[in-house]
């Protein structure tokens, strides 16, 4: 009988096959184009590093550093922020917490467009729903943080808020109930609990969420465009620019390739050591 | 002393959770509210309160032709998407074979990755290769990012799955297809269904991948953002309102299908 080809083989081609075309082969040319001389469109230029220093000098490196600076401050507040919830979420299982879950869940499905929309006419000033309520009901002139950084980073929590909280939900339930009452009747007090039992159980789950959220909210552009008006320009609006207006692929390639290695840097040594099986068999 | 303690801490975190939900509702419910007006600024509280700008929205051709943009790409993603999931998800998380650890990792790659950047990625790759970008192509763009995401879904339905149920019907002579068809099918329903439903909702709803990829043809998404920066009238708001309504309206459809469609199988097997 000849050797039968595993099926897990065959039944993962489809699906690779996609990734392959639609993900790797799109960053392999990424690659190769910011190698290309600066403004050509073919891919049979001299290779070059002229791209790369071109956005060290000519002052690129500044968007990406809002990006990683927001991206990090997002990251951060999520973190402090979904914690007290998901422990919240874990404790109280049951009808409370499914109802608050479903809640939770429920505006990812709606387009970030709408709910940045929605957070710029709440900030407006004089007639926002928030300044203009407080105004008709107190009498009371507020100014507005609208079109600053700091909407720019309150739009980015609120919208990548339910990527941190759901991974480290799943974590902190992998935490026995039993361990952190035992080390309470030893006497440990809540901070050592925090730091002793549930930190480190809770780790896969907190560790995907944190790169979760740091990931995508470095790509992250509707926030700026919609509540930062002018305040601050992002890598990708960068990147848009460079291909677009600019006409320079391969500058833009090399702005796109910065990023692509941030990513890298930070996704490949968390997910080799990630137990996939574990994390997600229920 | 201690269970004082404990009951103020669930207290907090109680009072904590609902305060989360209300902030994170304060936006949608902006953009209802902002939707009720007849004015083109914005001065809130409306003088008038109107269901005007809803007349208008539905009224107009953009409206229809915005919507069915937006769902021939989430149809035809999520379809796309559950099809390759099914299989993708059996080599995931059902079969044991060399490689698959690699495989769980790779499959990971395209969600740990910024969507805009995978947008922009696609948007240079296409035009390198001569492609003009339509939603065709933010189609094919929405389903890099989705299939990975519904292959999970379903993996972790299939974790629950109970190998010993497909031996049993290959040793009373069933055939592959056949198991395939009656045994590994209908106990995978629920996370096809879920996928699919995640399919359709993560495309209607994306705005990052969309930008780059679709050309000249615009998503509801897309419309909302543009006009979120110029041109703002109360309509913008409404058809807002009326887009995420008619993404609930699918939701419920399907679950109502689902839940008849249990019923059936039920009543047939009994």
């Amino acid at each position: 009988m000849r050797q039968r080809v595993s099926p897990g083989l065959l039944a993962m081609l489809p699906v690779m096959a996609l990734i392959l075309v639609g993900f790797a082969l799109p960053i392999l040319l990424v690659l190769l184009y910011s190698l290309m001389p600066p403004r050509t469109f073919s891919l049979a230029g001299e290779p070059t590093l002229a791209n790369y220093w071109a956005a060290v000098t000519e002052g690129y490196l500044l968007p990406l550093g809002w990006s990683l600076l927001l991206a990090g401050l997002t990251t951060l507040l999520c973190l402090v922020l979904a914690w007290p919830t998901a422990k919240a979420l874990v404790r109280f299982a049951g009808r409370f917490a499914t109802l608050a879950t479903i809640l939770i869940a429920l505006p990812i499905f709606i387009s970030e467009s709408v709910r940045l929309f929605g957070t710029a006419l709440f900030m407006m000033p004089g007639g926002g729903i928030f300044a203009g309520s407080l105004n008709a009901l107190f009498g009371l002139k507020i100014g507005s943080i609208l079109y600053t950084r700091t909407a720019t980073l309150l739009g980015m929590v609120y919208i990548h808020f339910p990527f941190m909280l759901f991974p480290m939900v799943l974590g902190l339930s992998l935490v026995p109930q039993d361990q952190i009452e035992a080390a309470c009747d030893l006497g440990a007090r809540p901070f050592q609990v925090f730091r002793e039992i549930e930190l480190p159980l809770a780790l896969p789950g907190i560790t995907v969420g944190t790169l979760l959220t740091f990931v995508l909210s470095l790509g992250a552009n509707a926030e700026a465009a919609i509540l930062g008006g002018q305040a601050v320009i992002v890598i990708t609006k960068a990147i848009e620019q460079r291909f677009g207006y600019a006409q320079d692929w391969p500058s833009g390639a090399a702005l796109t390739v910065l990023v692509i290695l941030v990513t890298a840097a930070v996704i490949f040594p968390v997910l080799r050591r990630l137990d996939l099986d574990r994390l997600i068999r229920r | 002393m201690s269970s004082t303690r404990n009951r103020l801490v669930t207290a907090l975190l109680a009072l904590w959770t609902v305060l989360v939900l209300m902030l994170l509702y304060v936006p949608i419910l902006s953009v209802v509210l902002a939707s009720l007006a007849n004015t083109r600024y914005m001065r809130f509280p409306h003088k008038v309160w109107t269901l005007d700008a809803y007349r208008d929205a539905l009224g107009q051709y953009t409206t229809a032709e915005l919507h069915l943009t937006s769902l021939k790409i989430a149809v035809l993603v999520a379809l796309i998407a559950v099809l390759l999931g099914v299989f993708g998800a059996l080599a995931f998380a059902r079969f044991e074979w060399r490689g698959r650890s690699l495989y769980q990792r790779l499959l990971l790659l395209p969600i740990f990755f910024p969507q805009a950047v995978l947008g922009l990625a696609l948007l240079l790759a296409m035009t390198a290769a001569g492609i003009a970008p339509s939603w065709r192509t933010a189609v094919f763009a929405h389903l890099v990012w989705v299939v990975p995401i519904v292959t999970l879904v379903i993996s972790i339905r299939l974790y629950g799955f109970d190998v010993a149920q497909e031996e049993a019907a290959f040793d009373l002579g069933a055939s592959r297809l056949q198991v395939f068809r009656e045994v590994t099918l209908p106990a995978l329903a629920p996370g096809i269904v879920s996928g699919g439903l995640f399919a359709f909702l993560l495309s209607w709803s994306n705005l990052p991948l969309s930008i780059y990829t679709t050309g000249s043809d615009t998503t509801l998404p897309l419309w909302l953002f543009s006009r979120t920066a110029t041109n703002y009238s109360p309509l913008v708001p409404a058809l807002a309102v009326i887009a995420t309504g008619a993404s609930v309206l699918v939701v419920v459809a399907a679950a109502l299908a689902l839940a008849g469609w249990r019923r059936l199988v039920a009543r047939r097997s009994a």
